[in-house]
């Protein structure tokens, strides 16, 4: 097997994961915070690929192409809730949409 | 011949979704189109069942499977369609009468505020119910009575402004849901036994008695509950505060005689518990007497003719009861087509009178609507059974069954005769109060006509087929010389031996019933056409008739009020004398932990995502060390 090993796609898919993460954490705009759930996705799908391969199985790489599926599904629904938004006019910032405080 | 079926199945619920989905973007009339639209193309689905199965070798039926719906271990349910000799007769039945009474309400219902509602439900119901009769094993039959009482709760609290028809919803969504309860209960019963629903297995495996029994019984409590017998009548007649199609469809052709139907399918079962099926029968001979006598004191043109369904199923429960299944199919047969012509002719009446239904008011009507007067009449002597109508033909048939049995069979059979008299009285009672003789001043001064017509054509088209249907439909069986429809289900229900009375036995069961019947028509005529005899008056009787026997207070008194008087009891003995005096203050304790609890709540995304991936963070942690 040619290529790096196992190991450094993992460092790279938990850098990844690390970097959406901190964006959903700390951005205030909803069209950051989709983006960033985007790179969590993919560095998740990452990992998913490098075990596939570590382990000689298929089944991994099923499961991104499912994980896919689900984010493309997800941003769909995002997006929508951020057109709406602006179409009300409201300020685009997830800490002003506060309702549900109890 | 499954391609008709799934057609049949599909049709209506594809309808139903299409009205719904389609919102406001549809116009009401487009709706009510849709819905007449997909219900008859489920009836030339259910021709086509017909006659594929027809063609069919000795045409024993198939089953079709489309998926596995459900697996657990050895137990298998499958998404599974019957298409058998008992329910392609019942799918042409209720696409047929359905889609004429969908057609009817396209007139009846025009101009509602909420038609789409009510076309959108009606569709709903026939695919319910064509669920009931096609499910081709007892958990699918079961999903299918769940979904019937839903849209009968549905279209009985239609008119949702008024009290009356929200109590009236609910009730008969709760003595329903007993019978479904008790259904169920006989069902796990047969999962333990056999771990099969499958309507082969289980009709063909021999359980010990007490098992037999108890679902047998669990089968007739929820016959009971669906098809309004003592003692679960009571919701029946208050049923009919839904708008008069929906009464016509389901509270008198379709719905109500599902308890039949599940008798004759399951009969496998009730003859291994042949006492159970004795009581069914039993049942049937008590309502029919019961319903008959109570609905000759009732003013109500719907609840007559209610009362007259639950006394006509009682009919049909004898029938499936001692073993004639096809004569209580039969019988269900000809009362779709006539009850379901007498609800909508006296629909026609009462969209006349804009509203009015007390037949004390309505004298003379039939001067002015002489085609309703008509057809109300062929199916007011189909309901009595005076040859050659319909109904002569399957009420006969039923009464002299009955004869075979011994001692009891001759109960049933006394039942059967009085049951016919009581109809003839009630149905001419309802006759000569209504129609003939000269318009009473109310209806001079109320009647109105639709464009000078007596309604719209939507409306006399499916009253005009069915006159003729109750009128000729039952020679399509005459038991002593030809039976078709016996020998077309014989493969599904085979008529018990003990059942099959002789011919002498059926010449002289049906001049008796006929005489009867004549003679209630002669004392209705001579109490209530022009007073030629003075109506008896016996203050109790009269007072108990109009109380229903009291079924309503009995159950008030036993259910209602204990309850009630109870909770009372333990809210000032035990609420207020124990619970609060003892200890912290519940209540104030439960409230300041709940504001507690509430400042986590912040409202703010970035919060809930800290918790998440904190919760993950732990999660990992103790996974590391466990290890």
């Amino acid at each position: 097997m040619s290529g790096p090993g196992t190991a450094w796609y993992l460092a790279l898919a938990a850098f990844l994961f690390g970097t959406g993460a901190l964006g959903v954490l700390i951005r205030r705009n909803p069209l950051i915070v989709l983006l960033s759930l985007e790179i969590m996705l993919n560095g998740a799908n990452l990992a998913l690929i490098a075990f596939s391969r570590h382990v000689h199985n298929g089944t991994g790489q099923i499961f991104a192409l499912a994980v896919m599926a689900v984010a493309a599904s997800e941003v769909c629904v995002g997006l929508g809730l951020v057109v709406a938004l602006h179409r009300r006019r409201l300020a685009l910032d997830v800490d002003t949409l506060s309702e549900l405080r109890g | 011949m499954s391609g008709g079926a799934w057609l049949c199945l599909l049709s209506p619920l594809a309808g139903a979704l299409a009205i719904t989905t389609g919102g406001t973007a549809i116009s009401r009339r487009t709706a009510a189109w849709i819905s007449t639209g997909t219900t008859f193309l489920a009836f030339a689905g259910a021709v086509w069942a017909f006659l594929s199965l027809r063609s069919q070798s000795g045409h024993h039926g198939e089953l079709t499977t489309a998926w596995t719906w459900l697996q657990s271990g050895s137990f298998k349910v499958g998404l599974t369609l019957l298409v058998d000799p008992l329910s392609t007769l019942m799918m042409l039945i209720v696409s047929g009468v359905g889609a004429l009474i969908v057609l009817y309400s396209v007139g009846y219902m025009d101009g509602d505020d909420e038609e789409r509602r009510y076309f959108a439900y009606m569709s709903l119901f026939v695919f319910s119910m064509l669920t009931l009769v096609e499910g081709g094993n007892l958990l699918l039959l079961l999903v299918g009575w769940g979904l019937v009482g839903l849209s009968s709760y549905l279209l009985i609290g239609f008119w949702h402004e008024r009290p009356s028809a929200v109590a009236a919803a609910k009730k008969a969504f709760v003595m329903n849901a007993f019978g479904d309860a008790t259904m169920a209960l006989a069902f796990f019963v047969l999962i333990a036994h056999t771990h099969s629903l499958s309507f082969a297995t289980d009709f063909n495996v021999h359980l010990s008695s007490t098992a037999q029994t108890l679902v047998a019984l669990g089968l007739l409590g929820g016959a009971a509950a669906k098809s309004a017998q003592i003692p679960l009548q009571t919701w029946l007649p208050d049923a009919m505060e839904g708008p008069t199609p929906v009464s016509a469809l389901i509270h008198a052709a379709t719905m109500v005689t599902a308890g039949v139907y599940l008798i004759a399918r399951t009969h496998p079962i009730f003859e291994q518990a042949r006492t159970v099926e004795l009581i069914a029968a039993g049942t049937g001979a008590l309502t029919l007497v019961v319903a008959g006598l109570v609905a000759l004191v009732q003013t109500d043109i719907k609840r007559v003719i209610a009362y007259s369904t639950m006394s006509q199923i009682g009919y049909m429960f004898m029938g499936v009861g001692v073993g004639a299944y096809a004569n209580g199919m039969f019988h269900l047969l000809t009362h779709a087509f006539f009850k379901a012509l007498l609800f909508m002719a006296a629909g026609v009446v009462i969209h006349a009178l804009a509203g009015e239904q007390d037949i004390r008011k309505m004298r003379g009507i039939g001067a002015l609507m002489p085609l309703t007067k008509w057809c109300f009449l062929a199916g007011a002597l189909a309901l009595v059974g005076v040859p050659p109508f319909a109904g002569f033909f399957s009420k006969d048939s039923i009464v002299a069954a009955t004869l075979g049995l011994g001692w009891y069979g001759y109960v049933f059979w006394a039942c059967g005769v009085l049951g016919a008299l009581l109809t003839g009285l009630y149905t001419f009672r309802l006759w000569f109060l209504v129609f003939p003789g000269e318009p009473s001043p109310f209806v001079r001064e109320h009647h109105h006509t639709h464009h000078g017509q007596e309604g719209p054509w939507t409306m006399l088209v499916p009253i005009g087929l069915l006159a003729l249907l109750a009128t000729a439909a039952g020679w399509l069986q005459f038991a002593p010389i030809w039976h078709p429809l016996t020998d077309w289900l014989e493969p599904a229900a085979r008529t018990l031996a003990v059942a099959e009375p002789t011919n002498t036995q059926e010449y002289v069961t049906s001049v008796v019933t006929v005489v009867a019947g004549l003679a209630g028509i002669a004392i209705a005529w001579a109490v209530y056409a022009g007073g030629r005899a003075r109506r008896p008056s016996l203050p109790f009787v009269q007072r108990t008739l109009e109380h229903k026997f009291w079924f309503d207070e009995l159950y008030d008194a036993v259910f209602y009020r204990p309850t009630v008087a109870l909770s009372a009891l333990l809210r000032t003995e035990v609420e207020d004398a124990i619970v609060l005096p003892t200890g912290p203050d519940l209540g104030r304790t439960t409230l300041e932990a709940g504001a507690l609890v509430r400042r986590l709540q912040t409202g703010l995304l970035r919060t809930y995502v800290l918790f998440l991936a904190g919760g993950a963070a732990i999660v990992a942690f103790v996974f590391l060390l466990a290890k």
